[in-house]
């Protein structure tokens, strides 16, 4: 995103005027759900993260954001970690509590130019779903494909939300979803040659595998945009 | 009263561009610049907190200062990304007069004058002004380091820089053309683009390649060189650019790793095939573009398979430098929390297998232009010897025959010296 602030760096130490506030802490899956918050007005582009936290907590975590740009409340998409020091006391968040918010930087954003007659691929596994979900509810006319890897069909993380002909579940530990196994699986086994631009995003090995894949399928290096999440 | 000012420089060009700033800014108000070693009234320390090592080595100068200021007179100050990464550690310590954080750097003048007014200015009251730099005339280098912007939006996962420089801000681009126009006044015959990321600049609707069409542009007899650049940044234009003659063929494109899973770990936005294209694409342009590079050696979980790759990498496209750098743990970072940290010792290892890579390219690079001409800008005359570097960003010696400072000469690359950094013997054009 274009910053022009002419000489006075945002510190991302900074602290936002208004306090966010959580509006709802909603399960999607047995590990996995979402924090809605209030907004105030933070603009962002799809696609972007942001630095989370309880409110004067040291610990804050990026989470990409779920929610899309014209929502009137901002979302994140947590996965609980075991140990995790932040995941498990998102979770434990109350409407009304205070959190602490830096604002959304990243590049993992779609190309507005090319959005009107490009064909755009996105694979996620788990929790990586949520920039695509964001880049979905903003441009509601995107002519994609969602290729998502879950273990089990219920880690559907709000299958709902997306065009049932566009979004296919791969599962890879029961046969209940659309394809049975690794979205790596599915790529080999129905090639997707066709479109301008391929994002992805979750765990690395799925990333590398699947960008290998893509490659012998013809895609070029720029044609690819990776986001890790760890 | 005459007063006397010296000066440390740890770590990036833009810290080097903000102590010319500085030296000019006191140079132009009376002060006489001396250094470090010699007594002086005032001494800036401008510091680096990249990694560990450089920490250390800003905490040594300032301690070598506080020792020699024996008898309390001197006004010490620490500015930099070492401030703002520790403030409350350097705070602590007695014998540092004024802690100031990047923001308000381009003020230290102000706060040394005030303070020998009898007023003492707290700089974290200061209005922050990063581009609060005038133009600057006197300076530590030859060429003059020009800032287009600051702060990072990137988020490497190892990276502190974000934190201690701020998200990303481009300084205006009518006031970068004003000040280059300045410093072509003042003399300067080639200025260096610098920021922490230029490559995303992005002011008013002009990004960075528009930048340096636009400097090239400039009337006057001068180059321009674009100084550390991230590989994901800038467009298409900037390829077409390198054919300018006023646009020097040299790149510091920082790699980092040449493992693909690394750099995906990294948080890099871009593949190592993707450099390498990009590496590819300019070299058909202008095949003896000299590439040089920044390596981390040891990030979490890289394996020797990984740091073969790297090897592999740096041979192939033939970085003829190589800065390495031993990963460090910067707190508040994302790869601060993950496994499979390695050993100092492991590092150190690794490190030295990258300096031999560097040394082994340095060497093949410099051979490979023996036989061609560059037009050199003097940077000093000693004995009877000219040494400068050329557009190539190649250490050039050659017989003065009466040329001095800061003169363009025309030479041809003749011979190469031993060593760890051969510098090439030369000879002018005019006398061959």
């Amino acid at each position: 995103m274009p910053r022009e602030r002419k000489g006075k760096s945002e510190k991302i130490s900074s602290t936002l005027e208004m306090p966010f506030q959580v509006i709802e802490v909603k399960d999607l899956t047995d590990s996995a759900y979402i924090v809605s918050i209030t907004r105030n007005a933070m603009p962002f582009t799809a696609g972007q993260h942001i630095l989370l936290g309880e409110a004067g907590s040291t610990q804050m975590r990026e989470y990409s954001v779920y929610s899309g740009e014209t929502d009137e409340h901002l979302e994140v998409l947590v996965r609980e970690v075991e140990d995790g020091l932040v995941s498990r006391r998102l979770k434990r968040l109350k409407p009304g509590d205070t959190l602490q918010v830096e604002p959304p930087v990243g590049f993992f954003t779609l190309p507005l130019a090319r959005l009107p007659h490009d064909r755009f691929l996105f694979i996620a596994s788990g929790t990586g779903i949520a920039p695509f979900h964001s880049f979905i509810r903003s441009n509601p006319d995107l002519d994609y494909t969602l290729l998502h890897g879950v273990r089990k069909a219920d880690e559907d993380f709000g299958a709902d939300d997306y065009n049932h002909r566009r979004y296919i579940q791969c599962t890879s530990r029961d046969r209940n979803g659309r394809f049975y196994g690794r979205v790596t699986d599915y790529l080999k086994k129905y090639p997707q040659p066709d479109f301008a631009m391929v994002y992805l995003c979750g765990n690395y090995d799925m990333i590398l595998e699947a960008m290998d894949i893509l490659r012998t399928q013809g895609y070029r290096e720029e044609q690819m945009v990776a986001e890790v999440y760890f | 009263m005459h007063r006397t000012v010296a000066f440390r420089t740890l770590g990036c060009r833009l810290n080097q561009y903000e102590t010319d700033a500085l030296a000019s800014a006191f140079d132009k108000d009376g002060y006489s610049i001396v250094e470090l070693e010699d007594e002086a009234d005032v001494v800036i320390i401008n510091t680096c907190t990249v990694t560990n090592q450089s920490d250390r080595k800003s905490r040594q100068v300032m301690n070598q200062a506080i020792r020699r200021d024996t008898d309390h007179r001197k006004l010490i100050i620490m500015t930099g990304c070492s401030v703002n990464n520790h403030k409350e550690a350097l705070g602590a310590i007695s014998g540092v007069s004024y802690l100031v954080e990047n923001g308000q750097k381009s003020q230290i003048l102000n706060i040394v004058n005030s303070h020998f007014r009898g007023e003492m200015v707290d700089p974290s009251r200061l209005p922050e002004d990063l581009f609060g730099f005038a133009a600057a005339e006197r300076t530590f280098h030859t060429r003059s380091i020009i800032k287009i912007q600051d702060g990072c939006d990137n988020f490497c996962t190892f990276c502190i820089i974000p934190e201690v420089r701020g998200r990303a801000v481009s300084r205006p681009l009518p006031d970068i053309l004003e000040n280059i126009r300045q410093v072509l006044d003042f003399g300067f015959k080639e200025v260096v683009l610098t920021g922490v990321n230029i490559g995303r600049y992005d002011f008013d609707g002009h990004n960075f390649d528009d930048l340096v069409e636009k400097v090239l542009d400039l009337p006057g007899d001068f180059r321009v060189r674009i100084s550390s650049i991230e590989p994901d940044g800038f467009g298409d234009k900037l390829y077409r650019l390198f054919q300018h003659p006023k646009l020097a063929p040299h790149m510091h494109l920082c790699l980092q790793s040449g493992s693909e899973r690394i750099l995906l770990q990294m948080r890099r936005m871009y593949t190592a095939r993707r450099f390498r294209e990009i590496t590819d694409k300019i070299r058909r342009q202008r095949p003896d573009f000299n590439f040089t590079t920044d390596i981390i050696v040891g990030f979490p979980g890289e394996t020797e398979a990984d740091l073969m790759e790297t090897v592999e990498f740096a041979r192939e496209i033939g970085f003829s430098h190589i800065h390495t750098f031993k990963y460090s743990k910067r707190h508040g970072t994302r790869a601060e929390r993950m496994p499979d940290q390695l050993t100092e010792a492991e590092k150190n290892r690794r490190s030295e297998i990258i300096r031999l890579v560097s040394e082994e390219n340095k060497r093949k690079y410099r051979e490979s232009m023996l036989g061609k001409t560059q037009r050199v800008i003097v940077e000093k005359v000693e004995n009877g010897m000219a040494m400068g570097y050329g557009e190539h960003y190649i250490p050039v010696a050659f017989p003065a025959r009466g040329l001095g400072w800061n003169e363009w000469a025309s030479v041809k690359l003749w011979s190469l010296d031993d060593g760890e950094d051969p510098t090439v013997r030369a000879k002018m054009i005019s006398d061959i």
